[in-house]
């Protein structure tokens, strides 16, 4: 690196700064199950990292790292993978990271640098104190540099055209009840120990999401809009054709929500630990001071994101934990089934499914499966602001009405 | 007959070792990406082994092993390997019949014993061994690595499992997570993970003991083989079958995360180098959408009939992790699955879902007789062609 003290902050040496000073000081520490031949790319990798050498070798040992564990992340199921292979995946990113940006990188080596780092934040394991989350926030910081007279010069659609969602009306012998601001006590004894749904009002009034800066798509593409995340394409999980790809924020809203360029089928960023990603989006919510009233503490609070246009479907299904779903943006049709009636609902055998109902629960089939019609339920269109509490294994369908953007808690 | 081999190339697996000090590796791509194929030529100091004699070659991700059976038989290793090692016989491989090599386990057959040696530590006893009773009675079957008298040695401890006599094992495949078994009749048996189709059941459930791949019943199979996540087998008629995942190709059949990578690495390349002739590639124009009606696969969980090129019979296979290399009777050698290293020799770094000759021996009328794939190499023995007569 030249040694020129002018005062240029350069995008390399904000992000040298937040790396060891030399190579002594950067550590390497792993487990037998790492074999020695990784360990001398590590190594190498590290050396290459302080010592004058071409951007080209850099890039070549990260990609050997890369590749080789990424081999290993692949093998055998996902929670099998033991957690050294996704801390060497991460490693790789931080060096093939070190290598683009160094010099003069262009915009295209940030933009791949940012897509490194979420693809070491998405498969790997956080190394030396979540270093790929601080280079993330300063490689953002370089983006939103470059992209601040872009938006000015294209204004943005303010509005998308307001979609008139099919709103189902709601019957009141079966709409899930309501209840504004319940006391804890009174939640605990009438809903969560007897495992009764109910929607609770007025109790995420206060979050910044709903508040200070209410989530917009404006607002998602201000705060994440460069950052990978995954999202699930095809119309819902049981069909043949669903897969999964990783699209930045921007490609997400532009194909699947604006649809520019005209792509059919539909994606939704769904069942993603968005706010681990994301660490601004965080603090935009708060976890229901509800779940104080379970066994775990608020480490072990999954929280997901679920955001998407208008026709997403969630297929009847049940989870193993309690769960509050907050609607923060846009309305959801949901219909909630008890566990006792799974009988009537026609679980898929495979191991894969059998928390999945075989049925389509707004267009059924009678001749296939004729017990359904006679199962009791509840229902509901979610609106913003209501949080819904679903008791565990309870069964539970949700169609987005519009664009949508809801966070839930999966608690015990 | 001579050896050649490509595609990574870090350790001096390939060629290279001896400017590499102790556990260094190669830096620079054209040293690490060895795409067009490279004759393995004897090291400098090595006195009692050459290259002149038959050898057999065996490969894991950093090491490459040559297997000296003629006379005094030896094993010499090459990569990843200590100093002293290099270009030397291992010591502890004298007088053996057979070695097998993964990235941690050295395993030697001896007449009377076997022998699995750990190459990550030096170590004066093997971290397992078994005695080999050699009665005359109980022959059954040669020795066939990883199959050993009662079952076989696998990739990863416990080293030593035993399999049913009634499986009449004759080859058997290995890759981490799976296997596949031929017997003594032809059968093809799978078991391991599934997750990717590997098994060729149908489905994507695991095997925990070996299960015979029903769809092959009827076609007695000469030759198995594994890769990381596929299998492929050979019938007696010389027709390939393959299945598992195909996201590099590596099963033969389209691939459509291969070509949406295949069309960005070829606009990178072309921008980096314009001279470059565009023929070597098998691109298609980068438009948008859907040039034709192609069903991709991604898993294919049964096995499929793979036509390499009309009218002629394989006669062997080897795959690496994410590629696959046969050989027919011809003499041709044919690659496709992943490329990143140059692995399917072509003398690009493309990937291709479609097998491809090996210009290079044709073009210097060579004749492959064998191929053998390391995680991310393939290494081909050659004999020269006999000019046909009238």
């Amino acid at each position: 690196m030249s040694k020129d003290v002018s005062l240029m902050h350069t995008l390399w040496t904000k992000i040298s700064a937040v790396l060891p000073k030399d190579e002594e000081q950067f550590p390497l520490p792993f487990g037998a199950i790492v074999e020695s031949s990784v360990v001398e790319m590590l190594r190498r990798s590290r050396r290459q990292l302080y010592s004058e050498t071409t951007s080209a070798s850099r890039m070549l040992t990260a990609k050997v790292l890369l590749d080789f564990s990424w081999e290993k992340l692949n093998t055998g199921t996902w929670r099998h993978v033991d957690k050294e292979w996704r801390r060497v995946y991460s490693y790789g990113c931080l060096f093939k990271v070190a290598a683009l940006c160094r010099g003069v990188p262009s915009a295209e080596d940030v933009l791949e640098a940012l897509r490194t780092c979420d693809m070491g934040l998405l498969m790997g394991a956080a190394i030396m104190e979540d270093i790929l989350q601080v280079i993330v926030r300063i490689l953002q910081g370089e983006v939103r540099k470059s992209t601040k007279r872009e938006d000015s010069e294209h204004p943005q659609v303010k509005r998308i055209k307001m979609e008139c969602p099919h709103v189902p009306v709601i019957r009141e012998e079966v709409a899930i009840p309501r209840v504004k601001r319940p006391s804890l006590e009174s939640f605990n004894t009438n809903y969560l120990l007897p495992l009764k749904p109910l929607i609770l009002e007025g109790t995420i009034e206060h979050w910044p999401a709903l508040n200070q800066h209410p989530w917009s798509i404006e607002y998602l593409r201000s705060v994440a809009g460069c950052r990978t995340v995954p999202v699930e394409v095809g119309s819902r999980y049981t069909d043949e054709g669903w897969s999964q790809t990783l699209l930045t924020v921007n490609e997400f809203i532009d194909r699947y929500i604006l649809n520019k360029d005209g792509v059919k089928g539909s994606g939704y960023l769904a069942q993603h630990q968005l706010f681990d990603q994301i660490p601004e989006l965080k603090a935009d919510i708060r976890p229901p001071d509800y779940c104080c009233l379970g066994e775990g503490d608020e480490e072990d609070i999954t929280v997901n994101a679920w955001f998407g246009p208008g026709g997403t479907v969630s297929p009847l299904h049940q989870d193993p934990q309690q769960n509050f779903l907050a609607q923060v943006v846009g309305s959801k049709y949901i219909r909630l089934y008890s566990p006792e009636d799974t009988d009537k609902l026609y679980p898929h055998q495979s191991q894969l499914l059998h928390n999945t109902s075989q049925v389509d629960v707004e267009n059924p089939d009678t001749e296939r499966f004729p017990e359904f019609a006679k199962a009791p339920y509840l229902e509901c269109v979610l609106q913003p602001g209501d949080v819904l509490f679903i008791p565990v294994q309870h069964w539970h369908y949700v169609r987005s009405l519009e664009l949508s953007f809801s966070v839930s808690f999966w608690w015990s | 007959m001579r050896w050649f081999g490509f595609g990574f190339n870090a350790f001096g697996q390939i060629y290279g070792q001896d400017k590499l000090l102790e556990g260094e590796c190669f830096e620079n791509e054209q040293e690490v990406k060895v795409s067009s194929p490279t004759e393995l030529t004897a090291q400098e100091d090595r006195s009692d082994c050459r290259l002149k004699t038959d050898c057999q070659i065996r490969a894991s991700w950093s090491r490459r092993a040559s297997l000296y059976l003629n006379g005094d038989s030896c094993v010499c290793l090459s990569g990843f390997v200590s100093n002293d090692s290099c270009g030397n016989p291992v010591k502890e491989s004298r007088g053996c019949k057979d070695a097998i090599i993964s990235e941690s386990y050295l395993t030697l057959a001896f007449s009377d014993r076997l022998e699995s040696w750990d190459l990550q530590k030096k170590e004066t006893s093997p971290s397992w061994s078994m005695e080999i009773k050699t009665d005359p009675e109980i022959s059954g079957t040669p020795l066939n690595l990883p199959l050993v008298p009662g079952g076989y040695i696998a990739t990863k401890t416990p080293l030593y499992r035993s399999l049913s006599p009634h499986l009449r094992a004759k080859s058997l495949a290995l890759s981490s997570e799976h296997a596949i078994l031929l017997s003594a009749s032809g059968t093809v048996y799978t078991w391991g993970l599934g997750s990717h189709g590997q098994l060729g059941h149908g489905g994507l459930t695991p095997e925990e003991e070996p299960r015979a791949v029903e769809a092959l019943w009827g076609m007695p199979m000469s030759c198995v083989a594994t890769g990381g996540w596929h299998s492929v087998c050979i019938s007696d008629g010389g027709d390939l079958y393959v299945w598992g995942w195909n996201e590099s190709g590596q099963l033969g059949l389209p691939s459509r995360g291969l070509r949406k990578a295949t069309q960005q690495q070829i606009s990178q390349q072309q921008e980096e180098s314009p001279c470059r002739d565009a023929s070597t590639s098998t691109a298609e124009e980068p438009q948008e959408g859907e040039i034709h009606e192609e069903v991709f696969i991604s898993i294919q969980a049964f096995p499929a009939l793979l036509d390499i090129t009309p009218s002629c019979e394989v006669s062997t296979v080897s795959c690496g992790c994410r590629h696959t290399a046969a050989v027919t009777t011809t003499g041709d050698l044919y690659t496709w699955g992943w490329g990143d290293y140059g692995q399917l020799g072509h003398q690009t770094l493309i990937s291709s879902d479609e097998p491809q000759r090996v210009e290079l021996f044709k073009e210097q009328q060579m004749r492959v007789v064998d191929v053998v794939c390391g995680a991310w190499n393939t290494f081909a023995s050659v004999v020269k062609e006999e000019v046909a007569g009238p």
